[in-house]
Formats: C-alpha cells, structure tokens, sequence
C-alpha cells in the first residue's frame, strides 16, 4: 500500500486544481457576460439619445440634428457606429465610412441584438431597435467593436490564472508541511518499532496519537504476552528437564555403582538408554525452548556476552589451557535472542574446546549477514563425514552419543533463524572448522537507507 | 577436606555422600537453599557441591549471597538445566565449576581434585611436595625413599589437608574441622595419634609442632 502522507498529498493537490479551473472558468464567463451586458446597456442608451436627435419634416423626410452627437460617430472605423432605416429612408454614422451595417427592420418596441463582423476586423455587438417618431416606424441600429474589452478580458484571465497558480503552489506547499508535521507522530512509532525489533526496547512508547493509541496499546499487550508466554514455557521446561534429570542421574550413579555385580551387556545396555533418554530430553528440550526470530526480549551482544561465555569454557576446560583468538566488528550486536545465541555459540564452542589442543579461534563478521566461523586445531573430521554431519539433526533416532550432539542442537538453532552451518577443515589451525551463517538483513539494516 | 553437599535429592545424596566419602571427603548435607547458605557461611568448608534447583533458596541465590558476603569458598555447581545460558549465569555469579546432571561420580571427583589443587595453587595432577607424592586416587603416598604407602582413610585425610595447606600453621581445631564431618565423634587427640603415625611413615622433619599453636607441613 502506498503511504498515506504521500496518498493525502495526491489527494489534497489534485482537488486543488479542480476547485482552481472550475473557479477560473466561471469567473471568465461572468465578467465576459457582465462586460456586454454594459455595452449592451451603454448601446441602448445611445439609441434612445439617437432617437431624440431625430426629427420629420412635413414631405416626411428623415433628419438629424448632428451636432449633439458624440464624437465618436465621426470619427472614421471608431468602432462605434448607426444605422437609421425609416421605410427606404436610411441613415449612418460618419464612423462606418463607406460600410454598411446589415439591419433588420425591427416592429416598433422591439428589439434584436446580434454580434457582426465590422470593419478593420472588428467583432461588433450590434443591437436593433424598432420605434416610432412623429408616427413614422423607424429602427435604429447601434453597435460597438467588442475587441478592446476582449482584450482586456483576457488580461483579467490571465492575471487571475497566474495569481491561482501561485496560490495554488503555496496550499500545495503549506499542506505538505501540515501533513508532514501531522505524520512525525507515525514516524517516531516506526523507529521505535525498529529499535523494538533490535532488542534496545521492549515496549512502545504509549503517548501516541488517539488514533493509534490503540495499536499501541494492543501491541505492548501482545509484546507482554509473548514474553510471559516465552518466560513460561522456559520456566516449565526447566522444570520438566530438571524432573527428568533426577531419576535418570540416580540410574546412572546405580549403574556406576554395580558395573561389577550386574551382567556386562544388562550394565551396557542400561548406561546407552540413560544416555539416549538424556540426550533426547536435552535435545527436544533445547529446540522446545528456542525463541527464534521477531521476539524483542534480550539480545545477544559480541561486546559482553561473548566473553563471558568464552571465560565459562576456560573454566569447564581449566585442564587444557585452550588460548584464543577473538575477532568481531565493534557494533556486532545482533537482533538474536540471547539464550538462543548462547546456546548455539555454546555448543560449538564447546566442540571446539573438546577436540583442541592448544587454539581456538573465533571470527564474527557483518557483510551483510551475521557470519560467524570457528576454527580448532584438533584432529578435524573426515571430510567426507561433513555432510553426514549436518544431517544428524534431521532424524533424532540417528543422534548418537558424544560427538555430534552438541552439533545437531547448533544445526536446530540455526535453522530456526533461517541460516546454515558449514563443517569443513580449519587453513589456518588444520582442525575442524564450523561457519555459521545468519540472515539479519532485514532487521539490520535501517529501512530509511535502502 | 570438608565438602558442603548441597543437593535435596535423597537418593542421589545417598549415593554420593558414600561415593565423596570413600574419596577422602568429610560431607556434610544441606536440602535446601536456606540451610545451604547458612552452612557455606562457616568458615569450615574447603569445598562445596552446589545443585542449583534447591528448594526455598535457589543455588544462583545462595551463590550469590556467599559471593556477595565475601565467602569465596570453591563451588561445583551441578544443575539438569544444561542450557548454556544457564552455565554462564553460573559462573558470572562465582561458580568455579560446573556439571551437568545426569554425571558419573568419577568427573564430579576429578573437577574437585582439581578445583582444590587449582585454590591452594598446586597444579597439576598429583600433589607433589618435598618430594613426597601423593595419589589420591588410590589413596597412597610415595615417600622421598621410593616406597608407596597405602594410607587409612583419615590418614589420607589429613595428610591431604597438610599436602594442600603447606607451610601455614594448623591448629588441632582446624584440623579436625576439615576432616571430619558434623556427625563424626570429634576427640582433637586423636589428630595427635594420627600426625605420629604420619611422621612414622615420612620422617620426623615433614610435619613441625608449634607448642600452643598446632602443627607446619614443610614445603622445602
């Protein structure tokens, strides 16, 4: 879907210019009206002064008193002009020179008004009017060239569009800041919802706007509940392994214990099902408590829990005196959930430490996704065994004892964050070498830069 | 060596106390997080087995408060959570050690030998001093002539404690103390009959007396 800053912007400018056009159009048709309304009233009125000029004589002859007529009549192609008929008696200004206007006898009261083509190109309104003087019916005729006010019609138009247009620019302006100043509001919810996602908050900010006071609202409860949910069902499975740990550590001390006194295959057989049944356990368990992706409670960070965790494995391997190389980008933070990092890094880690003999290395790398590799100098694997080895953790029947475990639970956690492991041999140490890829991409990167 | 067994499984304590016992520990039991904190607080422990899912008093609590007390005695904690997230947890609050349920007793001994060698900064695997060397898996001693010793079990006891503790003045109270349990019949004369019967096995010049103080293990 389009976004609604830019989808209101569309709207409210386009809107806009039809109000503007339908404005203009009318307006011109009104003054163009109004202008020959006054003309036209302007000719009539000249009629009438034309009509009192005239006069009879007693053989019925048409005259005129000429000087009382404005000088605009004389002047040759002035654009005002008359025409007087009386039965086959006519008349006309000096103005229309050798011209004739076209007339209508018009009956006496009435009138015709019709637009002509005049002399010199003029566009004349032309208006015909029928009377009766001394009882003899004549029509007077005036008429007036209508191209100057059509010239400054059409600079009115002109000077109306120009000012519309403009106006029209600074609403379009001033509504685009309205809308943008209307939509900093949403905007700061989407970076929270970004830095939600990247595990720096765990809550929205609740002082929305109204509108969207809900969704917030809304989701700070899903986000609630989730961590609820997430924090019970790790509680439980802890509860549950810790259940299942107690009678299976008692097996195992019994075993332990009367390895003499038992038969040899009835003490084997017990030990491999007290193993399997732990590992099981450890292994659904380990999946069941994963929190995969889109979840906002602790993130994982290179900076502090990276250390940490290589200090418990020094601790755990205090016997060997394993010397690491740890290399990651300072701003190695990653939107994966902390447990779930651990546990992968754990894994391997400890795999690494287990066969070492001397060096572990670690190397973390952001390009774009989260690469991560683990190199030891220990015996390495069959290359050939690679492959078997990242499909241990398809079938949990084909999981078997020690080595490869903790490697299947690294493969589930992968997985789950949509990623892959590779096993191959280190250059560098010639051991075994795990290389861990994770997709970030998209919760990484900030939206703003693509 | 005193160990705190702090474990509220029954059963599992049954077995271990016997199994520690045999190895050369004195144990006493805690079942629950609030006795288990209060007993780590005597300055009577040189080591201590701590399982985390202990009722009324977590272990990471309990931990934590004797860290927080100053209390540094060496901890193994064992827990059936084995998630990674967990063990780092532990050892950020002061575990030294860590192992997860189910185990054999083998490991959990060889991570205390360990851990105890690691405190009294004697490492390596066998205590070697003055060149006397002590096994304590089999529980005998090599004297300086050659000649391996089996040792009874207090024997082994406080000989340990002294191999551990060299050069530092150990009163009768203190001994018995660290080899002893809380339900052992504790007569501080009976060290006495014990440090003889050492000082018959290794020569008179190994173990000193200090009149009124107690007794120095020689380290050279």
């Amino acid at each position: 879907m389009r976004s609604l800053q830019s989808k209101l912007g569309y709207g409210l400018t386009l809107s806009l210019i039809a109000v503007f056009t339908v404005l203009w159009f009318l307006v011109s048709l009104n003054i163009q009206y109004l202008a020959e309304e006054y003309i036209a009233s302007r000719l009539r009125h000249d009629a009438e002064m034309l009509l009192s000029t005239i006069h009879f004589d007693k053989a019925g002859n048409l005259g005129m008193d000429e000087s009382t007529i404005d000088l605009v009549y004389s002047k040759p192609f002035s654009g005002h002009y008359y025409f007087i008929t009386s039965g086959n008696q006519t008349m006309s200004s000096r103005s229309l020179w050798d011209q004739q206007l076209g007339s209508v006898l018009v009956k006496a009261g009435d009138q015709i008004s019709n637009y002509q083509d005049g002399p010199d190109n003029q566009l004349l309104l032309v208006i015909s009017n029928g009377f009766i003087k001394q009882g003899y019916p004549l029509s007077v005729t005036v008429a007036e060239d209508l191209n100057p006010v059509k010239r400054n019609i059409r600079q009115f138009q002109t000077r109306f569009a120009i000012t519309a247009i403009v106006m029209l620019l600074l609403l379009v302006v001033l509504q685009a800041l309205i809308l943008r100043h209307s939509m900093k509001s949403l905007s700061r919810i989407h970076e929270e919802l970004q830095s939600l996602q990247q595990g720096e908050a765990n809550q929205l900010n609740a002082d929305a706007p109204t509108e969207l006071r809900p969704l917030v609202n809304e989701i700070n409860h899903l986000l609630v509940v989730m961590e609820q949910r997430l924090r019970r069902s790790r509680d439980a499975l802890g509860d549950l392994a810790h259940a299942v740990k107690r009678p299976l550590t008692i097996i195992q001390q019994l075993t332990d214990k009367n390895r003499n006194a038992l038969p040899a295959d009835l003490n084997a057989g017990l030990v491999r099902q007290v193993t399997e049944i732990n590992q099981l356990t450890d292994r659904i368990l380990k999946r069941a408590r994963l929190a995969g992706h889109g979840h906002s409670s602790a993130r994982f960070s290179f900076l502090h829990d990276l250390p940490q965790l290589i200090e418990t494995l020094d601790i755990i391997y205090n016997d060997k005196s394993i010397a690491n190389q740890v290399d990651f980008p300072e701003e190695a933070n990653c939107p994966i959930d902390r447990e779930d990092m651990l546990e992968l890094l754990g894994n391997l880690l400890d795999n690494a430490y287990k066969w070492a003999n001397k060096r572990v290395n670690i190397t973390v790398a952001i390009n774009p996704e989260l690469t991560i590799c683990i190199e030891d100098d220990g015996p390495g694997t069959d290359p050939n065994r690679f492959e078997q080895l990242d499909k241990r953790g398809v079938r949990l029947d084909e999981t078997k004892k020690g080595y490869g475990f903790g490697l299947s639970i690294a493969s589930d956690i992968v997985r789950e964050y949509s990623g892959t492991l590779l096993f191959s041999t280190s250059n560098t140490l010639g051991g075994f070498r795990v290389d861990i890829t994770l997709p970030i991409e998209g919760v990484f990167i900030n939206p703003k830069d693509k | 060596m005193r160990l705190l067994l702090a474990e509220d499984d029954l059963d599992l304590v049954a077995i271990l106390k016997k199994d520690l016992e045999t190895a050369g520990y004195a144990v006493d039991v805690a079942d629950n997080g609030i006795d288990a904190e209060y007993l780590g607080n005597e300055a009577i422990y040189d080591v201590a087995v701590l399982d985390l899912g202990l009722p009324r008093r977590n272990g990471i609590e309990v931990l934590n408060n004797w860290r927080a007390k100053g209390n540094n005695l060496p901890v193994v904690v064992l827990t059936a959570r084995n998630a990674w997230h967990e063990r780092v947890e532990g050892l950020k609050v002061g575990a030294d050690d860590y192992l997860g349920k189910p185990f054999h007793v083998e490991e959990l001994l060889a991570r205390l030998t360990a851990l105890l060698h690691r405190t009294s900064q004697q490492p390596g695997g066998t205590l070697r001093v003055c060149n006397m060397v002590l096994d304590e898996e089999r529980q005998n001693v090599t004297t300086t002539d050659g000649l391996s010793h089996k040792l009874t079990g207090t024997e082994f006891r406080l000989l340990r404690y002294l191999l551990l503790h060299p050069g530092k003045v150990l009163s009768k109270s203190e001994l018995t103390d660290h080899i002893y349990d809380q339900d052992s019949d504790k007569d501080s004369n009976i060290i006495e009959v014990y440090i003889r019967r050492l000082r018959k096995l290794m020569g008179n010049d190994c173990i000193e007396t200090r009149r009124g103080q107690g007794y120095v293990f020689r380290d050279h």
